[in-house]
């Protein structure tokens, strides 16, 4: 293996690495990833491109990849938290890429590509001409940019600029707020004459729902609370956008977490920055009190719209022990909107 | 070595005058998520190591790396420094030394500094 950043980059990440630049994700795998899609007849050319990102169409896997890793970290050390995984890898020598093709192999259905279906049809009902490229659609490269790859970004930047180009890309609509963050704040900096119009699924829907005046109904109550991820309130400042959605539908209550907890000033789920894989203990202490902060709502239902959010809560719910479910804001949106559309 | 080293020190640069504008309040430390009572738990501390590694050396790349790689990226300090305090762009650092590591390995090719 090469040990050019030995000591310098934890190993899980380089391992990341090496999978966006031989495979063109961040999990390594070379499963299709457009399956979710199938049956969804999306042209591959419209006004809006969907960009569908690694997260939510790869999830399944990153099960197996964040199990190896902290197996890997429990064998090798367990005691000094502090110390990166990185040393836990060389001294045990796993092979994370066998692991993963291990787990993965077992064939589940994917429960995770289903907000991607929600997201699509949520546009699609709100008259958004929507496009996605299947199998071309490239790695945006983000993990990259946050381990320390900068060279190798910017290479991967310019490629997919390239690509965005000669599929006739003009206007991307992302899901996934660090994909959505990248291609609209890094990319301008990065890649000479970046002229693609980038906008988080939240931008669009708010405005769509503000321009036509539709009241989305749930048929059901539903009290919700609301996770602000990072990426999305910090990065891209989207705060008002969800709110202003859940406000709109009927049958949504929400519960705010306190004011230093919501919006810009949101708490970490301990998914960002890759830090998961190089330290997964911080990492999970820092979901056990973000979902101690939102349970302290009684609300009944988290709801937020990043993957990594999503999987980071889930890991603090099964650690609380607690009930609480954590839903896409995507999947309410598609349920409500199939019952208010037409009661405008 | 080349003279330019593919930009490394241009990154350095922005890196050490980055780290200028803090004015040492400490108001970060209490935003940041990883923050558990030292202070190279948030993001003071990780500026502070960062300057004193680039400008005089102290501590090795291994340690820096436990530090920078223990941040999220979350950005709850560069809000509440932009709000409160002299606006240093905290996490964009943190990043930015990252890839003043990498790079520098890259240019070593691999192998250990003597």
């Amino acid at each position: 293996m090469n040990d050019t950043y030995k000591g310098v980059i934890p190993v899980g990440h380089t391992y990341i690495r090496d999978s966006i630049l031989e495979k063109g994700n961040i999990f390594g795998v070379t499963g299709k990833k457009s399956a979710w899609a199938k049956d969804l007849n999306l042209p591959k050319k419209a006004e809006y491109t969907f960009f569908a990102g690694c997260g939510y169409q790869l999830m399944r896997y990153a099960g197996g990849m964040m199990g190896a890793i902290k197996t890997a970290g429990k064998m090798g050390m367990g005691m000094d938290r502090m110390i990166g995984i990185s040393k836990a890898f060389g001294k045990v020598g796993v092979d994370v890429t066998g692991i993963v093709g291990k787990v993965t192999s077992a064939g589940k259905e994917d429960p995770y590509t289903k907000v991607l279906a929600n997201a699509v049809s949520v546009l699609r009902k709100l008259g958004v001409d929507l496009g996605y490229l299947y199998e071309d659609e490239p790695c945006c490269g983000s993990p990259l940019y946050y381990a320390g790859f900068l060279d190798e970004y910017i290479e991967n930047a310019q490629k997919n600029y390239e690509l965005f180009k000669s599929l006739g890309v003009k206007k991307i609509v992302g899901v996934i707020p660090a994909c959505t963050g990248s291609l609209k704040n890094l990319y301008p900096k990065l890649v000479d004459g970046y002229d693609i119009e980038v906008k988080h699924f939240l931008e669009v829907v708010a405005e769509k729902l503000r321009d036509s005046n539709i009241r989305p109904k749930l048929k059901e109550k539903k009290v919700i609370t609301y996770h602000d991820p990072c990426q999305l309130s910090r990065y891209l400042n989207i705060t008002t956008e969800p709110r202003e959605i859940i406000s709109r539908v009927e049958g949504l209550e929400v519960r705010e977490p306190e004011a230093m907890q919501k919006g810009e000033w949101s708490t970490c789920c301990g998914g960002g920055g890759g830090m998961e894989v190089c330290f997964p203990e911080l990492s999970e202490r820092l979901a056990v009190r973000r979902v101690e902060e939102l349970l302290a709502t009684s609300a009944d239902i988290i709801a937020t719209s990043c993957p990594a959010c999503e999987l980071q809560l889930l890991k603090g719910i099964d650690k609380v022990k607690t009930d609480i479910k954590v839903v896409d804001l995507a999947e309410i949106l598609d349920e409500a909107l199939e019952e208010g559309q037409l009661a405008k | 070595m080349s003279k330019d080293n593919n930009g490394l020190k241009e990154l350095e640069k922005e890196i050490t005058s980055g780290i200028q504008s803090c004015i040492r309040c400490r108001e970060c430390l209490t935003m940041c998520p990883t923050y558990e009572g030292w202070a190279t738990q948030g993001p003071y501390g990780r500026l502070m190591a960062v300057n004193l590694h680039l400008k005089y050396g102290l501590g090795s790349e291994e340690e820096l790396s436990d530090l920078l790689f223990a941040c999220s990226t979350c950005r709850r300090c560069l809000e509440r420094c932009k709000r409160l305090s002299s606006g240093t762009k905290t996490t964009d650092i943190i990043v930015k030394a990252r890839q003043y590591l990498a790079k520098r390995a890259k240019a070593r090719g691999g192998k250990k500094k003597s």
